[in-house]
């Protein structure tokens, strides 16, 4: 890792330019490919190439997350108002929608944090991760709501024992 | 005999103060000017803050014009862009106590026992001293295909014509004058600036976007359409509240991310 810091340094410097931010910019245990001295790609006269045009990555991504954020304020909403007596479908598809919120929350973080560009496998490894950690989380979102007494029902069960602890010193 | 004292007294005095706040051979307001030094020719030194005292009463009322006296009647080797020092040009935009904006349209405050401080635009590569290195937005801008497109020519071999609806669609996009205040101000800039086009640009590309007389408009469109380009702007709004034009990049990344959806 610090013979490709060195190389990038020593790149850098043909073009002669402060470095130093670059160190500040890296994760440290992540090994990083070298960069393109100034973050410039080929001849400055050239145009900067965008990535190949994607829907599932650009519009239908971006749509898909608005709709999942959206769609977790009347499900989040409703039990609150209601008190939390609410269905297992209805239970189930707002752990479903949670999950999905997650996710592409913190895949964008991946992107932004651990790009393809600086850190190549790595960022396919985080996003493996990512995708294994929400198998398992949606495996227990699944056990819970059929087993026990759901997400509503969780969230509901820290409030009665508060009360129930209270009750208990009152007696007391 | 004791009233002369007194009068002399007094005018010796007032006549103290008078030098003391005009003239020439005055003690001045002095403020602390600390500016930010880096030197290609020794690439091995650190940066440094470099401080310089300036007489406020000898200066203009903007920092270009104190950075100017600075290198004028200072230190010849201090290194910065400046050209139209009105705020049209661009050039001289830099971070000045902590924001991006144009030195040129930036007042020094006048309260002299503060340091004012100005660095480079942040998170760019320094060339020298105040100097960032544009290449890479300027290739991004280049990106967008900045100018109009069309397959015919105009019906009256003269002017392409445009409503005035369509024509008020472009105020508060044509007047960015791609000082770069925007897109160095974003962290979202910082972190990708290789791939994410930044605020500046997307409001180039949202421009010719929305031209009525533009027929390119499907294919600006689908050169947005990846997660890089656009969709790493998360609606922080740092550019629309740097803006030292007072336009609003953040509403023109919006806008696109609205077109993008529909289409």
């Amino acid at each position: 890792m610090m013979r490709t810091f060195s190389s990038v340094v020593r790149i850098g410097a043909k073009r002669g330019f402060q470095q130093s931010a670059l160190r500040s910019l890296t994760i440290p245990f992540l090994p990083s490919l070298p960069q393109a001295p100034g973050g410039v790609k080929g001849d400055v006269n050239e145009a900067y190439i965008p990535p190949s045009p994607t829907k599932l990555h650009g519009s239908y991504h971006w749509n898909l997350e608005r709709a999942v954020a959206v769609a977790t304020i009347p499900l989040v909403g409703i039990p609150l108002v209601s008190g939390g007596n609410v269905s297992v479908m209805f239970d189930s598809l707002l752990g479903a929608v949670m999950l999905a919120h997650c996710f592409v929350g913190f895949q964008s973080c991946i992107i932004d944090y651990i790009p393809e560009r600086v850190y190549g496998k790595f960022h396919n490894y985080a996003v493996y991760l990512l995708g294994l950690g929400s198998v398992i989380s949606g495996v227990g979102i699944y056990k819970m709501v059929s087993e026990d007494y759901g997400l509503v029902g969780l969230t509901k069960s820290l409030w009665k024992a508060k009360s129930g602890d209270a009750r208990e010193e009152k007696k007391n | 005999m004791v009233f002369r004292s007194g009068f002399g007294r007094v005018l010796s005095r007032g006549l103290a103060t008078e030098v003391g706040v005009g003239g020439s051979g005055s003690v001045g307001r002095f403020k602390t000017f600390k500016i930010y030094r880096w030197n290609p020719d020794k690439p091995a030194e650190k940066p440094r803050l470099q401080s310089y005292d300036v007489n406020l009463d000898e200066c203009g009322p903007m920092v270009l014009d104190a950075l100017i006296k600075i290198k004028n009647e200072q230190d010849s080797t201090l290194t910065f862009r400046r050209s139209c020092r009105e705020g049209i040009c661009g050039s001289c935009a830099m971070n000045i106590n902590g924001r991006n904006t144009l030195a040129c349209l930036c007042k020094i405050d006048q309260d002299e026992r503060k340091n004012l401080k100005v660095y480079p635009l942040p998170h760019m590569y320094v060339v020298k001293d105040l100097v960032p290195d544009l290449t890479n937005f300027y290739k991004q801008y280049k990106s967008v295909q900045p100018y109009l497109q069309r397959t015919a020519k105009p019906a009256d071999g003269k002017e392409n014509l445009q409503s005035i609806d369509d024509r008020k669609k472009l105020d508060g996009l044509y007047e960015c004058i791609l000082c770069a205040c925007c897109s160095t101000a974003c962290p979202s800039y910082w972190w990708n600036n290789e791939q994410y086009l930044g605020p500046a640009v997307l409001m180039q590309a949202y421009r010719w976007i929305i031209d009525s007389r533009d027929e390119a408009t499907a294919k600006r469109k689908d050169m947005l359409q990846n997660s890089m380009s656009v969709y790493r702007c998360h609606t922080i709004m740092n550019c629309t509240k740097t803006c030292p034009k007072g336009l609003n990049p953040g509403r023109a990344i919006a806008e696109i991310k609205k077109a993008l959806a529909t289409s």
